[in-house]
């Protein structure tokens, strides 16, 4: 492991980037923003508090999901990847690198939701400590994902439609901006496939606006284990 | 330094991209020179352990590039042909950034990456964001990578491509300041010609030349490349253009018969393949 490597790629990708692209902050923002605006429209502000906890989980999830574009652009467009392969740079590093910077990007969106959470009365420090340890998981099982399916993204032109469908159908389905009650269980054993889903089930239950559905808990550990490894084994480094 | 037996690279849509090649090169800088899609990328892809052979053997440094990746990777540094920098970041990051992960601490990277930039004459676009630098700064970023890194061997895939004489011209002089061995590949003869020491000319992944630019060129001693807009005599066709080599004395006739005269290149080994120049 070289983690000198891995923290500087993410303090030069992550911060260094948030800090000259601000419109990156925006862009970030911008989805799980205007879905709180329309829950909170819809349900005339009853539930505001789930589209709060949501907006955690969707923002994280949603920038490290999207960073499978650039994973993709990174190894098809600049040849970032090939310029490393022919170091001493291992794939782990360079995977745990760019995940920390995904996390990075999402920073300025977690103050945001935080301020509005605390306006809010919708948590206490016990769940602030969950609620870190759920997104830590989620940050590394959903960019797991990105880096497989980046892997497989053979065209520049695909990049960023295959990120773009991805981020969307697997943060904006799963009971993320709304209470898990509202569908039936079966679904949300067929929606745990993606890690939104346990991380989404287990935040409603941590801070108390929906019982806690504990069978989600080893459920999102294995799937995190489980993604992690795929993506290790998966992930196209030298090619064949 | 760097050798290959029966090397091979078979791609999934089953066409080759190298076949059988066999070369070895040991010279300070070494061309590889071709046409595009001549097998020069790939063959310095699976050189760089950066792709998979399908067969065959290649050897950097005497370290076989399937058994002992790792350690050729220590000891190399590979700028592919299309590599662009990460736009937002400066040139002195990029440097630094990939030092440290060839394993120099914090304070060598940001001293060495500084050095190099200074040295390519970056000293002042070096902490700019590299979107706002030119095709040839941003070249030059790569070969302070390859400088800073004191890497035993560097493979260049195509250095210069696309970039206009000037910045070409810089480049140039910031490889010859390279220290270490220098593969590079080209499609520009007279890159090859102003800056190897050995040159292997490779053609649909096969190793066609092997020799110095003199002794290469040695077999038109004497001689003049003519060529006309238009049909000749015993000529290669290219196009619409005929050429032709003859004997220096014979050049003011060809002149009077509207031929234009080139001095002799290493474009000629291409042009003249398969004639015979005795002839």
């Amino acid at each position: 492991m070289n983690l000198k490597f891995t923290f500087l790629l993410a303090w030069y990708y992550g911060l260094r980037t948030v800090g000259r692209g601000p419109s990156y902050i925006v862009a970030s923002l911008s989805s799980p923003l205007t879905l709180l605006f329309i829950v909170f429209i819809i349900s005339r502000g009853t539930l505001v508090k789930y589209a709060i906890v949501g907006g955690f989980i969707g923002l994280v999830a949603s920038v490290a999901l999207s960073s499978a574009g650039d994973a993709a652009f990174m190894r098809l467009q600049l040849r970032m990847q090939d310029l490393y392969v022919a170091s001493r740079v291992n794939p782990s590093d360079y995977m745990l690198g760019l995940t920390l910077s995904y996390l990075m990007f999402s920073l300025p969106g977690i103050v945001l939701y935080s301020i509005l959470g605390y306006y809010e009365n919708v948590f206490t420090l016990p769940d602030v400590l969950a609620l870190a340890g759920i997104l830590a998981l989620l940050v590394v099982s959903t960019s797991s994902i990105s880096f497989i399916v980046s892997s497989s993204i053979k065209h520049v032109r695909n990049v960023w439609g295959i990120a773009g469908i991805m981020s969307v159908v697997m943060t904006v389905l799963p009971p993320t901006f709304y209470p898990y009650t509202f569908i039936p269980k079966i679904a949300i054993y067929a929606l745990s496939v993606t890690p939104v889903t346990p991380a989404a089930v287990l935040t409603q239950g941590a801070f108390g606006l929906s019982p806690l559905m504990a069978m989600e808990i080893p459920v999102m550990l294995v799937e995190t284990v489980v993604y992690f490894s795929l993506a290790r084994y998966l992930t196209r480094w030298r090619e064949k | 330094m760097i050798e290959t037996e029966k090397l091979t690279k078979r791609y999934s849509d089953g066409n080759y991209a190298l076949r059988e090649l066999n070369i070895s090169a040991s010279e300070k800088i070494t061309a590889i020179i071709g046409r595009n899609g001549a097998g020069k990328t790939t063959l310095i892809r699976i050189l760089s352990t950066q792709l998979l052979p399908t067969s065959g053997t290649a050897r950097v440094n005497g370290m076989d590039v399937i058994t002992e990746a790792g350690s050729i990777r220590k000891s190399i540094v590979s700028i592919p042909q299309e590599a662009a920098p990460i736009g937002i970041l400066t040139a002195f990051e990029q440097v630094k950034l990939y030092l440290v992960g060839r394993g120099m601490s914090f304070k060598d990277a940001a001293q060495s990456a500084s050095m190099a930039l200074d040295e390519l004459d970056l000293r002042e676009a070096k902490h700019y964001p590299t979107d706002t630098l030119s095709g040839g700064m941003k070249r030059k970023m790569f070969v302070a990578m390859a400088l800073a890194a004191n890497a035993e061997v560097v493979f260049l895939d195509e250095p210069t491509t696309g970039l206009d004489p000037i910045s070409r011209l810089e480049v140039w002089s910031a490889i010859r300041r390279i220290g270490s061995t220098v593969i590079l590949t080209t499609h520009y003869m007279e890159e090859a010609e102003q800056l190897s020491n050995e040159v292997i000319l490779i053609d649909n992944g096969r190793s066609l030349e092997h020799g110095t630019p003199a002794d290469l060129l040695s077999r038109f001693r004497g001689k003049i490349r003519v060529e006309i807009n238009g049909q000749c005599e015993d000529c290669i066709h290219i196009g619409s253009l005929s050429v032709k080599y003859v004997n220096r004395e014979m050049a003011d006739r060809y002149i009077d018969m509207g031929f234009a005269i080139r001095p002799i290149t290493l474009e000629d080994i291409f042009i003249s393949r398969g004639v015979s120049i005795e002839s």
